[in-house]
C-alpha cells in the first residue's frame, strides 16, 4: 500500500452568475477524475497554471473540500469516510502567509497547533525547539508573527506543517511570493523530508521547482492530469522538436496565426505582458535552425520588434505547451 | 511523535484555544475595555431618558412597575446580561468569520479535533469576559448603591453562568449562519438589538404583548435577567426561583445540541461548496 492513493477523484462546483434576479446556475468541473499514487520517500509534483485544479486537489486530500466523486487513501484512510484519521496522518502547508495567528509569537503559534494535533505537551516543546532551529527562527521565537517578514512567516508555516511528523505532507505552492534565498531554503527542507521517507505532494506553477524537486510530475490542466512521469521522461517526449524562445514587442493575434501556419512549427505558446507590450514566444519546431530565418523574416515583415532569440533545452513548460498548446503563465 | 488521546487530548486542545483567545484579548485590549464600559454607558443612557420622559415622578412610576426604587441596579443588571449575550454571540460568530478571512479557520479545520471542541474552546474565553463584566459593572454598582450581600451576588453570578450555556448554543447556530452567508455584523447587530428588546433588559417582560412574550420565553437571558433582579433586589434565592432555574438548565441542554447540529449541517454543506475558502 502506498501512503497516498488517489482514485478517480473529481470535484464540481455549482456557481451562480449574472445580474440579481436573473442569475443562472453553472457547473464548473475543477478536478476531473484524477488518479495517482505517491510512495514512501517520493516527491510528487502537481504542475499546472493558476486555476488548473491543484489547490482544489490538495484541499480534497486534506478534507477541507468534499469530493463530488472518487476517493483517496492517505496512509490507508479514506478522505471521505475517515476524515479524522486522515488529518492525523497529514501535515499540510497551504498557500500564503496568512495561515498563522499574527498576534501570537512564533512559539505560541506552534504550541497552539501542537495542542490541536494532540502532541504530548512534554514532548512538543522539544519538537517545537527543533523545528524552529531547523527553519532558522530560533532567535525570533518570542517575536509576534506580525513583526515577521514574509519569508519568516512562510518558514514558520512550513514548521507548522511538520509538527505532527506525519507520514504524508502536502505543500501547496510553498515558495510562492518568496525571495530566491528563502525559496531555496524551503526546497532544501523538502528534500530533507524526502530523505526521511515522507511521502510528499507538492503543487506548483513553477516549472523549475517541479523539475528540481519532484521524482514524478503530473501536469494538470482544466482539472485533468494531461501527462505524468519523471521530469526526464516528460522532457524526452518533446526532445524531437527544437524549442525556440523569442522575445518581441508589437506582437498580435494575427502574427500568431501566421506562425502556426509554418509546416515545421508544431506549437506556439505566447505569454504577453500588457503593461510593457512585450511578448515571450516559445516555438516548438522540427529542424529549428532551418526554419528560424524564415520565422524571423516573417516577424520583421509583420513589423514585430524582435529583441531576443535563443534555442533552449526543453523544460517541463515545453511539455505543458506540447500537451495543452498554452504556456504555464497564460 | 508521542500523542495524547481521549479526554486529555480534548482538554489540551480546549486549553490551547482558550489561551489563544485570552492572549488576543490581552494584545488587543480595546474590545475588552469596550465590553466593560458599555454596560455603564447603556445604563446611563436609559437612566437619562427615564429622567427626561418621566421627570420628577419617574422613580415613583418606576417603582410601581418594577417593585424597586433602585433604578441604577435594576438597569445595570439588564445591561450586564445584555452585554454578556452580546459578547458570546459576537465572539463565537464574528471570531469564526475573522478566522475564515484571515485563513486560520482552515488551519484549525485541518487539525484532528472535532468541531465541537473548537466551538466550545472559543466560548470558554467568554466566561472570563462575563466574569469581568459581572465584577466591574454589577459588583461595583451594587457596592456603591446598596448593602452588599455576598451570597446574593454569588447566586446572581451562578445564574449568569448557567445562562451562558444556552447562549453558547445560540452562538454555534450563528457561527454556522455567518460561515454560510458572511456579513457577520449584520446578523450579530440584529440579534443583539432583538435580544435587548425581547428579554426585558430595561423593562419588565410583562409589559410586552402576549405573543412577544412567547418569544421572550425561548430566550435564556429573559430568565437570567429576571432571576438576577429577584435575587439582588427582592431577596429571593435560586431555590425559590427553581422554576426559572429549571428552564435555564433545560435550555442549556437543548440549545447547544440544536446549535451544534445546525452548525455541523452548514459546515458539511460548506465543505461541498468550498465555502470555507471563499472570503
Amino acid at each position: 500500500m502506498n501512503p497516498v492513493e488517489v482514485k478517480e477523484l473529481s470535484k464540481a462546483f455549482q456557481t451562480r452568475e449574472g445580474p440579481l434576479l436573473r442569475k443562472t446556475s453553472k457547473t464548473v468541473v475543477a478536478v476531473d477524475k484524477i488518479s495517482f499514487d505517491v510512495s514512501e520517500g517520493e516527491i510528487f509534483g502537481l504542475l499546472g497554471p493558476n486555476g488548473a485544479g491543484k489547490t482544489t486537489t490538495v484541499k480534497m486530500l486534506c478534507t477541507l473540500i468534499t469530493p463530488t466523486s472518487g476517493d483517496a487513501l492517505i496512509n490507508g484512510y479514506s478522505i471521505v469516510k475517515d476524515q479524522q484519521k486522515v488529518r492525523e496522518n497529514l501535515g499540510v502547508m497551504l498557500t500564503g502567509e496568512r495561515t498563522l495567528y499574527w498576534k501570537l509569537t512564533g512559539r505560541e503559534n506552534l504550541e497552539y497547533f501542537a495542542a490541536l494535533y494532540h502532541l504530548d505537551s512534554s514532548h512538543s516543546k522539544k519538537r517545537i525547539d527543533e523545528l524552529l532551529e531547523k527553519v532558522g527562527l530560533a532567535e525570533r521565537v518570542e517575536t509576534l508573527v506580525e513583526n515577521y517578514s514574509t519569508g519568516m512567516r512562510i518558514r514558520l508555516s512550513f514548521a507548522k506543517a511538520l509538527l505532527n511528523d506525519a507520514p504524508v505532507i502536502l505543500f501547496d505552492e510553498p515558495t510562492a511570493s518568496l525571495d530566491p534565498q528563502s525559496a531555496r531554503l524551503i526546497r532544501e527542507y523538502i528534500r530533507e523530508l524526502k530523505r526521511e521517507k515522507h511521502a510528499i505532494i507538492l503543487t506548483t506553477h513553477n516549472m523549475e521547482e517541479a523539475d528540481a524537486l519532484s521524482d514524478r510530475v503530473a501536469i494538470i490542466d482544466h482539472g485533468k492530469i494531461v501527462r505524468s512521469g519523471t521530469p526526464a521522461e516528460l522532457k524526452e517526449r518533446v526532445k524531437s522538436n527544437d524549442v525556440i524562445e523569442i522575445q518581441a514587442r508589437k506582437f498580435s493575434e494575427q502574427v500568431l496565426i501566421g506562425l502556426q501556419s509554418f509546416s515545421e512549427v508544431s506549437k506556439v505558446a505566447v505569454s504577453t505582458n500588457d503593461s510593457t507590450d512585450e511578448a515571450d514566444l516559445r516555438i516548438h519546431a522540427e529542424k529549428g535552425k532551418e526554419v528560424l530565418p524564415r520565422i524571423l523574416e516573417f516577424l520583421v515583415r509583420k513589423q514585430v520588434a524582435v529583441t531576443r532569440v535563443s534555442f533552449i533545452e526543453p523544460t517541463l513548460e515545453d511539455v505543458f505547451i506540447a500537451e495543452t498548446g498554452r504556456s504555464l503563465r497564460d | 511523535m508521542k500523542e495524547v488521546r481521549g479526554l486529555r487530548a480534548t482538554t489540551q486542545a480546549l486549553g490551547a484555544i482558550f489561551w489563544k483567545s485570552i492572549k488576543h484579548y490581552m494584545r488587543l485590549p480595546g474590545s475588552f475595555a469596550l465590553y466593560i464600559a458599555l454596560p455603564f454607558l447603556f445604563t446611563l443612557l436609559i437612566f437619562g431618558m427615564g429622567r427626561f420622559v418621566g421627570g420628577g415622578s419617574a422613580p415613583t412610576y418606576f417603582a410601581a412597575r418594577t417593585g424597586t426604587t433602585n433604578i441604577l441596579v435594576y438597569e445595570m443588571l439588564g445591561s450586564a446580561v445584555w452585554m454578556t449575550s452580546w459578547v458570546v454571540v459576537e465572539d463565537v460568530g464574528v471570531s469564526l468569520r475573522n478566522e475564515q478571512v484571515n485563513g486560520t479557520l482552515e488551519q484549525n479545520f485541518l487539525a484532528p479535533i472535532d468541531r465541537a471542541t473548537l466551538l466550545v474552546g472559543m466560548s470558554l474565553a467568554d466566561i472570563v469576559i462575563t466574569t469581568a463584566i459581572f465584577l466591574v459593572a454589577v459588583g461595583a454598582t451594587i457596592a456603591f448603591t446598596m448593602p452588599t450581600d455576598i451570597v446574593a451576588l454569588t447566586q446572581a453570578y451562578l445564574t449568569l453562568l448557567i445562562g451562558l450555556i444556552p447562549l453558547f448554543g445560540i452562538s454555534f447556530l450563528f457561527a454556522g449562519i455567518i460561515i454560510r452567508f458572511k456579513e457577520p455584523y449584520v446578523f450579530v447587530q440584529i440579534v443583539n438589538v432583538l435580544f435587548a428588546v425581547l428579554t426585558g433588559t430595561y423593562y419588565p417582560v410583562a409589559f410586552l404583548p402576549y405573543w412577544i412574550r412567547l418569544i421572550s420565553g425561548l430566550l435564556p437571558q429573559t430568565y437570567v435577567i429576571e432571576d438576577m433582579r429577584q435575587i439582588i433586589l427582592a431577596n429571593q434565592n435560586m431555590v425559590s426561583l427553581y422554576g426559572n432555574v429549571f428552564v435555564l438548565f433545560a435550555l442549556a441542554l437543548a440549545y447547544p445540541t440544536i446549535g451544534y447540529a445546525i452548525f455541523k449541517r452548514i459546515e458539511r454543506k460548506a465543505s461541498v461548496t468550498g465555502e470555507f475558502s471563499k472570503y
